[in-house]
């Protein structure tokens, strides 16, 4: 995928994986952290009540190559896009960046075109996650 | 890559049903004889509906004296929308309402905090002040509805007296009211609402409404224990009813400090359970958790009133169960689970909407999952007689061998202290992660097949939710309801309502725990006292911080040293 950035091999895959505003349901984050983790991933779940900038900064101090976001409220209408704009600011639009939860098929191309490169709607296997991660890093 | 469909037809053709425990591990064996049952008695394991310990039911006809009540769960965006909901589900036939708390209303916090920005009314029903509760409420018969609130949070009692004011501003007699509030504060949790609960505020505010309505509203359902949320995050069906038996009983035992006797109050104590996806479990789980909550009260309670000692309870579909990809399949899955409910003898239930894995139900999802109930009363048979299952072998045993588990899973609850413990110490939790993990472990492996999720996969993927998507547009709401805001603060009478806000602080600080704020609460409301103002009063004067998020100082009208 074009615009995810060079990993250097030695190192494992670092996720951030984030649950913003007030949004309580937290179960599928908690499912996909241990199972990413399982599959050989390092995974740094930030819990709940993220704001973009707590996300950035985890982010840039974690040095993470993918971005997760687990929305079940709506937030993906209005804290993901904020989130991929200031990222773009940062400079890090280089990172994966997925979206799951409760995501309407719908919603997939506005997603997309704002620079989500994954979504993952409703409980999917988390090693459909895990192998979507490895392809799209693997550059 | 076209796949031949035939190849391997013959191998589907000879498949087996390759499980061999319930989706909880309960070992099942192929077939049940009546030598399974020799342990049992029928007097005390199963006696006809009606009789104590209540396994069969609780009541000698059930559905034939009252169906179970048909309710959906509502409440979205702006008040008028959610009041527009009620009308068009009345419409449709459900024979209760019910309305879901947002977040914001969940956490006691205003619509202009900085953490409510965009979250108001996007997953629930906004309840700042008293005029939410006034348009929410518009035109529907407070005296003879039926209204069961879902507010768990501490902030419980402050939505009660909301809409207690309510009714009484229509002159309504208060002892009239017929409903259900869910006040179960510590279970919100484990959902996420950690901050907004200190325990012993959780305790406080659960009490309060108890010995309040035990004392002014005795038809209401004073709490509603929520077995269903726990269910959800994980836990499996033994455990879903030994953590929420556990809760209630810290809540009871609380309550019983106050001086109130156990069966002053203990009518009036419903649960709302999961009605999840192995059929026999479900009901299994109902019938045993029947019979066990009979024995508690009895037993451990000296509760001498039958009615004390009757399990009563709700069956909300669970959410977690559905999927959404081929979200049409749901609507089969919602079917079997409240025909469980339905056989288990619930006194109401909740259907999903099928589109609720992907966004709140769209009014054409909601009526689908109304008429689903109808046909199940109306259609099947299923209500005519009271719990057809009793005395199947199957049903029998696989009910014992639940009750036997749910005991064991309470036990270990009561050998680290009492759920008060598993609280502190974070047990419950950890419980709570161990059984998701699990659960995903089984999905990942395939070891339980999920239709559309890890099987039978379409290759086509869909492009569109069948009958649409419901949108809530989160900042419009957030923007309105902080306008209405800062038009009542701008408008209200100030006086009164620092008044109001000062007598509840003095008698909470004066008073300590024991002393019962619902009076307090309905006059600050009336006056238009906020949400937000309220909780960070009753906050300050026991010693918490004004904002449970420590983002916001009070105000002056409530700020208390």
């Amino acid at each position: 995928m074009e615009g995810t950035r060079l990993r250097s091999s030695e190192r494992s895959i670092r996720v951030v994986l984030a649950k913003m505003g007030l949004d309580c349901h937290d179960r599928g984050a908690k499912a996909v952290a241990h199972f990413l983790r399982e599959s050989g991933m390092e995974v740094i779940y930030t819990g709940l009540f993220q704001t973009v900038d707590q996300v950035i900064n985890t982010t840039i101090q974690e040095d993470a190559d993918v971005v997760g976001i687990s929305c079940l409220s709506g937030e993906h209408l209005t804290f993901v896009p904020s989130l991929l704009e200031r990222m773009k600011e940062q400079g890090l639009d280089d990172r994966l960046v997925l979206v799951g939860g409760a995501i309407p098929v719908e919603d997939v191309p506005f997603l997309k075109e704002k620079g989500v490169h994954g979504v993952f709607s409703g409980a999917v296997p988390v090693s459909r996650i895990a192998y979507f991660i490895r392809e799209n890093l693997r550059r | 890559m076209d796949r031949d469909p035939y190849s391997d037809m013959a191998e589907r053709f000879a498949q087996v049903s390759k499980r061999t425990t319930t989706w909880s591990g309960i070992p099942l064996r192929p077939s049940y004889i009546s030598s399974d049952l020799l342990t049992l008695k029928e007097g005390e394991d199963f006696p006809p509906p009606g009789s104590f310990p209540y396994t069969r039911g609780i009541h000698p006809t059930m559905y034939r004296g009252k169906l179970w009540t048909q309710r959906e769960v509502c409440g979205y965006g702006l008040p008028e929308d959610t009041n527009r909901r009620f009308r068009f589900l009345a419409e449709a036939g459900v024979t209760g309402l019910n309305v879901i708390v947002d977040v914001p209303t969940s956490f006691g916090i205003d619509p202009d905090h900085p953490k409510a920005e965009g979250e108001v009314g996007t997953a629930g029903a906004n309840f700042t002040t008293v005029e939410d509760m006034e348009i929410i409420m518009k035109g529907v018969p407070l005296e003879t509805v039926n209204m069961s609130l879902i507010i768990a949070a501490a902030t419980s009692p402050v939505i009660l007296a909301q809409y207690v004011a309510v009714a009484k501003r229509r002159g309504i007699d208060i002892s009239r009211l017929r409903g259900t509030i869910q006040n179960d504060p510590i279970h919100t949790r484990y959902c996420g609402i950690l901050l907004g609960v200190p325990l012993e505020l959780g305790l406080k505010t659960n009490a309060d409404i108890v010995e309040y309505c035990t004392g002014h509203m005795p038809h209401w359902y004073t709490m509603n224990v929520n077995l269903y949320d726990m269910r959800e995050q994980g836990l499996t069906a033994a455990q879903e009813v030994a953590v929420g038996f556990s809760m209630a009983m810290m809540y009871i035992d609380n309550v019983l400090e106050r001086g109130l006797s156990i069966d002053d109050f203990a009518p009036r104590i419903a649960f709302y359970c999961s009605g999840h996806i192995d059929f026999f479990e479900e009901i299994c789980k109902l019938r045993a958790a029947r019979k066990l909550w009979a024995r508690i009260m009895r037993d451990r309670y000296g509760a001498k009133d039958p009615e004390s000692q009757k399990f009563r309870f709700g069956v909300h579909t669970a959410g977690c169960s559905l999927v959404s990809h081929q979200p049409l399949n749901n609507i089969v899955r919602v079917a079997y689970e409240a025909l469980a409910a339905s056989l288990a003898g619930a006194q109401s239930i909740h259907c999903c909407s099928y589109d609720e894995p992907i966004a709140l139900p769209t009014e054409r999802a909601q009526k689908l999952a109304v008429r689903t109930q109808q046909v199940l009363a109306h259609e099947t048979g299923v209500a005519s007689v009271s719990d057809p299952l009793g005395g199947s072998f199957y049903v029998e045993w696989l009910t014992k061998a639940l009750e036997e588990e749910i005991e064991r899973e309470m036990g270990r609850i009561a050998e680290i202290g009492g759920m008060r413990e598993a609280v502190r110490s974070g047990w419950l939790l950890q419980e709570i992660e161990s059984a998701l993990v699990e659960r995903q472990r089984r999905i990942e492996s395939g070891e339980e097949v999920v239709v559309g999720l890890n099987a039978f996969l379409d290759p086509e993927e869909e492009t569109q939710t069948p009958l649409g998507v419901h949108r809530v547009h989160g900042p419009n709401c957030t923007d309105v309801q902080r306008r209405r805001l800062e038009s009542i603060k701008s408008s209200r009478d100030t006086h009164a309502v620092r008044n109001s806000l000062q007598r509840l602080f003095l008698k909470a600080r004066n008073g300590g725990w024991h002393v019962n704020l619902m009076p307090e609460l309905i006059e600050a409301v009336d006056v238009r006292a906020t949400l937000g103002e309220i909780m960070g009063t009753m906050r300050q004067a026991y010693g918490f911080e004004y904002d449970c998020f420590g983002m916001v100082q009070p105000p002056d009208i409530a700020r208390f040293e």
